[in-house]
């Protein structure tokens, strides 16, 4: 126990810093794919076949596949198969990479959502509103937009909270996330070598910040009660 | 009319998405096309021309002390990460260090996003085949992990038949217990071996003995383990892509830095000097 409170400030400096990897791809992959989930839903309500037909192939690729193998394809593929490493080796271009994947994986997820959530709103709310003259896009931002983001909040929660954790995933191309930098004291770092606590030590750090999530998405969920 | 201009927008997006793809995919053939008469020149021996011409030898390592390993601040230290840099310094380029996961290192090599393995890395069967290798710097051997208050039973190879044992996969030390025909169970990496034994999930761990040495008994984080026998010998070699001119490059560098000494300085300074092979 001595042993370990004099670790915990080397132990907490490292996890800090990886930590701050994970929220810097937790939250650069929610900016990304909320919109881009958006794009990928219209795509697969379109009345135009093709695109919905290209947009529910995407949707089937990336949600078919682990997330682990289309990291290591998006960071590898371009150096092993068209010889040319995009990416770099630096660990810019491994986040970079990281990023595209966990964008496009989440943005297939959430296009699903969004499409039950505009989905779900009575058909007759739109017909109201073209009666009343309004156009399509009026439609949709005025009416169907806020009623939409009331019903996808609690499976969205879900999501995000799910995407916290996948984020570790990003070990697979060597992104020194925080499991990375809890692992590392395993085998021996920052002058501590096989320390197991350190890797067990990273779940408070998911824990508490899920928990701030979870309060955070339970308010907004309360602040969109007044719809019913 | 509108509902086709919605439409229209969606695609248009879509297909500005898909258009970057292109782009992105027309700039990748361009530069394949000139990364393609890289490669073919790479057979008459351009890696060395590749590296010089980004300016930057990237050295795939993990962090593993005395070989690459942080101390104070952010510089990488260590033999081998000495050694690399003065190596990078004779070639006239930059020694640029990237942690990657050792599972994934010939990945990492053919696809060009590190230049060579360097991290006391043994010459394996599987190493020499995927790589090319320089030749072997330093001595290691593959040793038994068991719990101290049972170490005495297991001093030798034939008394080691009935324990269950964690190795790393694709390691020597899998290799050793394979040709003993010993019951074990793979994991990731060395240092979950040592976590399986310390958990108590298998009986004994196969590890080299540089890392055995820095990692269990007194005054480590398993203070409860130790090493018994040593299983095989094996070397270290830096590994670069198959074909690579840099092998050959580096062993001119061993050949002469082991000549002036500053080898075993080198090797001196992180306490390896005993396992340096001559050049």
């Amino acid at each position: 126990m001595g042993q370990i409170m004099e670790q915990m400030p080397i132990v907490v400096d490292a996890l800090n810093v990886g930590f701050l990897q994970t929220l810097k791809l937790f939250f650069v992959t929610l900016i990304g794919a909320f919109p881009l989930g958006l794009v990928i839903a219209f795509g697969s309500m379109s009345r135009f076949r093709p695109l919905s037909y290209l947009s529910k192939f995407v949707v089937w690729i990336i949600r078919g596949t682990p997330l682990m193998i289309q990291l290591l394809i998006i960071y590898y593929f371009p150096g092993l198969v068209l010889h040319n490493p995009i990416w770099g080796g630096g660990e810019a271009g491994r986040f970079l990479a990281a990023s595209v994947s966990f964008i496009l994986n989440y943005a297939c997820y959430f296009s699903e959502i969004y499409r039950g959530g505009i989905q779900g709103v009575p058909v007759g709310q739109e017909e109201a509103g073209l009666v009343l003259g309004m156009t399509r896009s009026q439609i949709f931002f005025k009416i169907t937009l806020l009623q939409m983001i009331k019903r996808i909040v609690p499976p969205m929660s879900n999501e995000i909270i799910t995407l916290v954790k996948d984020t570790s995933l990003a070990r697979i191309i060597a992104l020194q996330e925080i499991i990375w930098a809890g692992q590392a004291f395993m085998k021996g770092s920052h002058g501590i070598s096989g320390a197991i606590w350190p890797l067990f030590f990273t779940a408070v750090y998911y824990l508490i910040f899920n928990g701030i999530l979870t309060m955070l998405l339970g308010r907004l969920e309360r602040k969109l009660d007044y719809f019913r | 009319m509108k509902k086709w201009i919605t439409i229209l927008l969606t695609a248009a997006m879509v297909l500005s998405l898909a258009a970057c793809g292109n782009s992105g995919a027309d700039k990748d053939s361009g530069a394949d096309a000139s990364s393609g008469a890289d490669s073919s020149d790479d057979s008459s021996g351009s890696d060395m021309e590749y590296v010089k011409g980004k300016g930057k030898l990237v050295i795939g390592i993990t962090d593993f002390e005395p070989m690459d390993y942080k101390a104070d601040g952010d510089e990488w230290i260590g033999f081998d990460a000495d050694m690399a840099k003065a190596f990078a310094e004779s070639l006239g380029v930059e020694a640029e260090f990237v942690e990657i996961d050792w599972d994934n290192k010939i990945m990492e090599l053919d696809g060009k996003t590190i230049d060579c393995v360097w991290n006391g890395m043994t010459l394996t069967s599987e190493v020499t085949s995927s790589m090319e290798c320089s030749n072997a710097y330093c001595n290691n051997a593959q040793v038994v992990i068991v719990p101290s208050d049972v170490a005495d039973k297991y001093q030798d190879k034939d008394s080691l038949s009935d324990l269950t044992f964690a190795v790393e996969a694709g390691s020597a030390g899998e290799e050793a217990v394979e040709n003993l025909e010993l019951e074990f169970t793979s994991v990731k990496a060395q240092a979950d071996a040592l976590m399986e034994v310390a958990a108590g999930t298998s009986d004994a761990a196969v590890i080299d003995s540089l890392m055995a040495a820095a990692m269990v008994g007194e005054g480590t984080g398993y203070a409860d383990l130790t090493y018994t026998c040593g299983l095989n010998d094996e070397e270290y070699g830096v590994g670069f892509r198959k074909g690579s001119d840099l092998a050959k490059a580096l062993n001119d560098f061993f050949a002469s830095s082991y000549e002036d000494g500053s080898m075993l300085e080198c090797a001196e300074k992180y306490g390896v000097q005993a396992a340096v092979i001559e050049q």
